[in-house]
């Protein structure tokens, strides 16, 4: 990447920067289509500075920017839309978006992973509690955005940081193979199996070097579930204020023990 | 084919929007939500070095990563539950006692 791409990505990003600022939930309509347009020509000038850099554009470059410009929109209406329930829903479309990624990088188990996981399980979650905590209407604390520039100038001064050192990457050796190459077993007779598909690689690495990895994650799992179950299940006295008024110190104290 | 620095980029974009999201919503669903956006791009950027090294770590990492997700998940909704029942509000801004 030449510095006139980082260049040209700065600006991307700025440009991304003031659409994501106007679409910020603030009580301007017409601010919000204006960055929503302003945010629309950000992703387009994204895809073409990418796109530029590709010299001979193939079907799994096309696939890359379609689900790329996917993810990124789907992303930013996540954290702009003033509808909590929206918010997930657009969600699942960067799930998918992701997950597509994934395969186009030969990652299919984890693209099946992610789907199940995320737009099945923990969607499923986030949307429960969303319906529980509904109120009626579009509250204040949805409509209006807390410090939407200050935000915005720290994501852009992410971004600067990480598209300055993107250049001095390699590119990939060679893209047509598995990302592990697994030596073929020297079955003979039928019976050769698929030993370099990426579900047993990835089954091999995690079933003997990172075996304790997974050991400690199944022990994180029931930590969490005691955990939330205890938590949900506390007494708690119901304080109907948005605003605290006691004192510091005081509200501890009055959790029962369940 | 795009290489490794399109992938980064991207992973570094939706890193960076749901930190946007983390910093300026205040409806604390949606901050959570945020976060689960910036996994997203962790996700990309360690399956992007997986290829680029030609090496399953990257994968396995990423695995790993949803448990992490799932435990995040589940913890961080009980206690929005926790919390709207006793404010009757999912306003992070009703949480301000330790601002001084």
């Amino acid at each position: 990447m030449t510095s006139m791409t980082a260049n040209l990505l700065y600006l991307v990003f700025a440009l991304g920067g003031a659409g994501m600022y106007l679409l910020l939930p603030k009580e301007n309509k017409r601010q919000a289509i204006a960055g929503a347009v302003i945010g629309a020509l950000a992703v387009v000038g994204l895809l073409t500075v990418l796109a530029a850099r590709v010299i001979l554009p193939d079907e799994t470059s096309a696939f890359f920017y379609l689900f790329a410009a996917i993810a990124v929109l789907a992303s930013s209406r996540v954290v702009t839309h003033p509808n909590p329930v929206y918010c997930a829903v657009y969600f699942v479309l960067v799930v998918i978006a992701v997950a597509a990624l994934l395969v186009l990088q030969r990652a299919e188990f984890l693209a099946v992973a992610l789907v199940l996981i995320y737009a099945g399980a923990i969607l499923v979650t986030y949307l429960f509690v969303i319906m529980l905590a509904h109120q009626g209407g579009s509250p204040i604390y949805d409509r209006r955005s807390r410090e939407p520039l200050l935000a915005v100038l720290a994501g852009f001064v992410l971004m600067a940081a990480v598209a300055g050192r993107a250049e001095d990457l390699p590119a990939p050796v060679s893209t047509s193979t598995s990302p592990v190459a697994v030596p073929t077993a020297d079955v003979e007779g039928a019976a050769a199996q698929p030993v370099d598909s990426n579900t047993a690689a990835i089954g091999e690495a995690v079933m003997t070097r990172y075996v304790i990895v997974l050991e400690i994650s199944g022990v994180l799992l029931l930590v969490a579930m005691v955990g939330a179950i205890a938590l949900s299940r506390k007494n708690v006295p119901v304080e109907r204020l948005a605003v605290p008024t006691k004192p510091i110190g005081h509200v501890g104290r009055e959790v029962e023990p369940y | 084919m795009p290489g490794i620095a399109e992938y980064l980029i991207l992973g570094a974009i939706l890193f960076a929007l749901g930190l946007v999201g983390f910093l300026s919503r205040r409806n604390l669903i949606v901050i959570f939500l945020s976060t689960e956006v910036m996994f997203q791009g962790v996700v990309i950027n360690a399956v992007a070095f997986a290829r680029l090294h030609h090496h399953m770590d990257g994968q396995v990492f990423a695995l790993f990563l949803l448990v992490i997700a799932a435990v995040e998940a589940g913890l961080a909704l009980g206690l929005v539950v926790l919390l709207y029942r006793r404010k009757g509000t999912l306003d992070a801004e009703a949480w301000s006692l330790m601002r001084g």
